[in-house]
């Protein structure tokens, strides 16, 4: 009950912030062509992020040209030639790899401004991302306390070096682990598939539990993201292994409702608000139109959820619906 | 009679008619659509797609454009990807030239094709198999070259590829011309590509001639193989490195873009020109529909049904 009512205070509170720009009269679109790149829109973070950003430049009066990656990092990229031969007035730049920035650095010379979500760039104007440091520490403190301060983890990290909002995450959950001498990190880690990732951690969490038997792993953590954790667990449940917490970061409706289960290997979890952060990014857009100097990075807050009934009032607090 | 006639002009004309009609209302409702920026452009984001399927066309042509049973190479995409991952591997992890990459990805490049030649002669596999076996095995040997992980790539040349321009216009499209002249040549217009097509034509007709028809095979495979390899510099170029996961869509867009084109071949067979020409629609039909502001949940769906539209009626128009 505390923590559903701290998590409600909370959401009001960035609610109320990100729509004060709005508020104030001056923050207007209008007249303005805003192209949104979403790298897929298959997972619900990314479609969630875009769904933000298109109808905050629809309510602030713009038009959007709308692009879709398919989540393939190379045609997200191709698709801001399209933005820049458009002519778009600004653009809002959802995820992508480093195939993206040199399309950044064109539309920059092009006078044209980039708005990026969860993905830090030199040619950007602003990025709107979460609060990656405190989600990267609470999860590794979260997982600790899970596995009661030792054993061995395996953990998917495939992003840690391509995307500097995973390389945060992943940097600061291994930074808490160093405190917890009794924790080993398996080497190699695992690397997870971009586009067909709860299938892909699932095979490859099953090799991963044939070579690990009973009683010698004790925790799986998705080092960015949360899509993978959705094989990891049914591969537990394929296996009938109940040594092996789960642990992730995203905190989507899909997830949050695998931790709500009875007896769920999925313990902890970080949860994001991706459409508020797609509307902020929206939002920034129509403040640098009417000339505000934005910081070069705009956090949105995040909810730690920690077991099943946090992920149950969680779930309901940020309007997923309600869980038995 | 005449009325059948009259259903085969129509039928004749569908594929053709559809795109004119399509391309005239993108360019009546986006203002720069009919612009040689956008042609370019377009043109640019084709380029990965035309590369593969010159590959595709050449084994179609020699084993016949019967999808199950005909010649069919589903691995060049994969051929492309793995050729790309050596390349960034050498050039960026271990700070070798640029050069002795390609060398490397050549000769991973041979293999491939050689194994599916192997296959699908020797070993009688058929063609679609042979090479969606082969394509998962090459996807498998990528994840090990990259561990999953994206390799960026800033090398001069493949930066050139990317941003250059040749006589004012992008240097991939020129130099993808280029590599589109030489198949075409090949294929269409020497000896060999005669005896490459009487061999797709019919097999035992061709072996009557005298055709070594199983050579021909087995070169078609090692061509679109080089096919692969060419385009894994493009593929390079267009994301700046090796990013996992380019393979699936590179696959979808170059078996699309081939049978598109014999849609539109008077005798609805697959040709190179054919296959650059549905590359170059299939890259259209994008930009057009991002250029008029089409819902992204709605885009991949009417692409889908425009070019089942397109293929269908050239179908119907061989039947009749």
């Amino acid at each position: 009950m505390k923590y559903t009512k701290k998590l409600a205070a909370a959401l009001a509170m960035s609610v109320s912030f990100a729509s004060m720009a709005a508020a104030d009269g001056h923050a207007t679109l209008e007249g303005k062509t805003v192209g949104v790149a979403v790298v897929g829109t298959q997972h619900f973070w990314d479609r969630e992020a875009f769904n933000g950003a298109v109808s905050t430049v629809e309510e602030l009066g713009g038009t959007v040209v709308p692009v879709d990656g398919g989540r393939d990092n190379q045609v997200h990229a191709d698709n801001h030639d399209i933005l820049l031969n458009q002519g778009v007035d600004a653009v809002i730049s959802i995820l992508g790899d480093g195939a993206v920035e040199p399309k950044f650095e064109a539309l920059k010379a092009a006078g044209i401004p980039v708005f990026t979500v969860d993905h830090q760039s030199p040619h950007a104007v602003n990025n709107t991302t979460s609060d990656n440091y405190y989600m990267g520490t609470t999860i590794g403190r979260y997982m600790a306390d899970a596995i009661g301060g030792e054993g061995k983890v395996a953990v998917f990290n495939a992003f840690e070096g391509a995307l500097r909002i995973c390389g945060i995450r992943a940097g600061l959950w291994k930074y808490v682990l160093e405190d917890y001498p009794g924790i080993e990190i398996i080497q190699p880690e695992l690397a997870e598939e971009f586009a067909n990732a709860p299938e892909d951690a699932r095979q490859k969490a099953l090799d991963l539990l044939t070579q690990y038997p009973e009683g010698t792993l004790d925790a799986i953590h998705v080092g960015c993201w949360d899509q993978p954790a959705i094989g990891i667990v049914q591969a537990l449940e394929e296996a009938g292994r109940t040594d092996v917490l789960v642990t992730a970061l995203d905190g989507g409706p899909d997830t949050l409702e695998i931790m709500a289960e009875d007896g769920s290997p999925f313990v902890a979890n970080v949860a994001q608000q991706p459409n508020l952060i797609g509307s902020t990014a929206a939002q920034n857009v129509a403040a640098h139109f009417a000339g505000e100097t934005l910081l070069p990075q705009t956090f949105v807050d995040v909810f730690p959820v920690n077991g099943q009934a946090e992920a149950k009032a969680a779930y309901e607090a940020l309007g997923y619906g309600t869980l038995d | 009679m005449t009325q059948s006639l009259t259903i085969r002009r129509i039928l004749d004309a569908l594929p053709i008619t559809v795109f004119v009609l399509l391309f005239l209302y993108l360019s009546l409702n986006s203002a720069n659509f009919l612009s040689f920026p956008t042609l370019e452009l377009i043109l640019k984001q084709a380029v990965p797609t035309v590369l593969v399927s010159l590959g595709l066309a050449t084994v179609i042509v020699a084993g016949g454009d019967d999808v199950v049973s005909g010649g069919i190479d589903l691995s060049i995409p994969a051929t492309a990807i793995i050729c790309a991952a050596i390349v960034a591997d050498q050039v960026t992890n271990h700070q070798s030239p640029l050069i002795w990459g390609l060398v490397l990805a050549f000769g991973a490049a041979g293999i491939i094709g050689a194994v599916n030649a192997g296959l699908v002669v020797w070993v009688r596999m058929t063609p679609l198999l042979a090479t969606l076996a082969t394509s998962v095995a090459i996807v498998g040997v990528t994840k090990v070259i990259t561990e999953s992980r994206r390799i960026g790539v800033t090398d001069p040349t493949i930066v050139f590829i990317r941003d250059g321009s040749i006589a004012g216009i992008a240097a991939g499209v020129v130099l993808t011309t280029i590599v589109a002249l030489a198949y075409w040549h090949l294929v269409h217009r020497t000896k060999w590509g005669m005896n490459l097509q009487a061999t797709g034509g019919s097999r035992d007709a061709a072996e009557i001639s005298g055709i070594p028809t199983n050579r021909f095979v087995v070169q078609s495979f090692l061509l679109a193989a080089f096919a692969g390899w060419i385009a894994c510099s493009f593929v390079l170029a267009r994301g700046s490195g090796s990013s996992p996961g380019s393979e699936e869509n590179l696959l979808l867009e170059m078996v699309l873009a081939t049978f598109l084109g014999a849609a539109f071949s008077p005798r609805r067979v697959v040709t190179v020109w054919g296959a650059v020409l549905g590359a170059v629609l299939v890259s259209a039909l994008s930009v057009g529909f991002i250029s008029i502001g089409v819902n992204v949940f709605w885009t991949g769906c009417i692409k889908g049904v425009l070019i089942l539209l397109v293929v269908a009626s050239a179908a119907a128009g061989r039947e009749q």
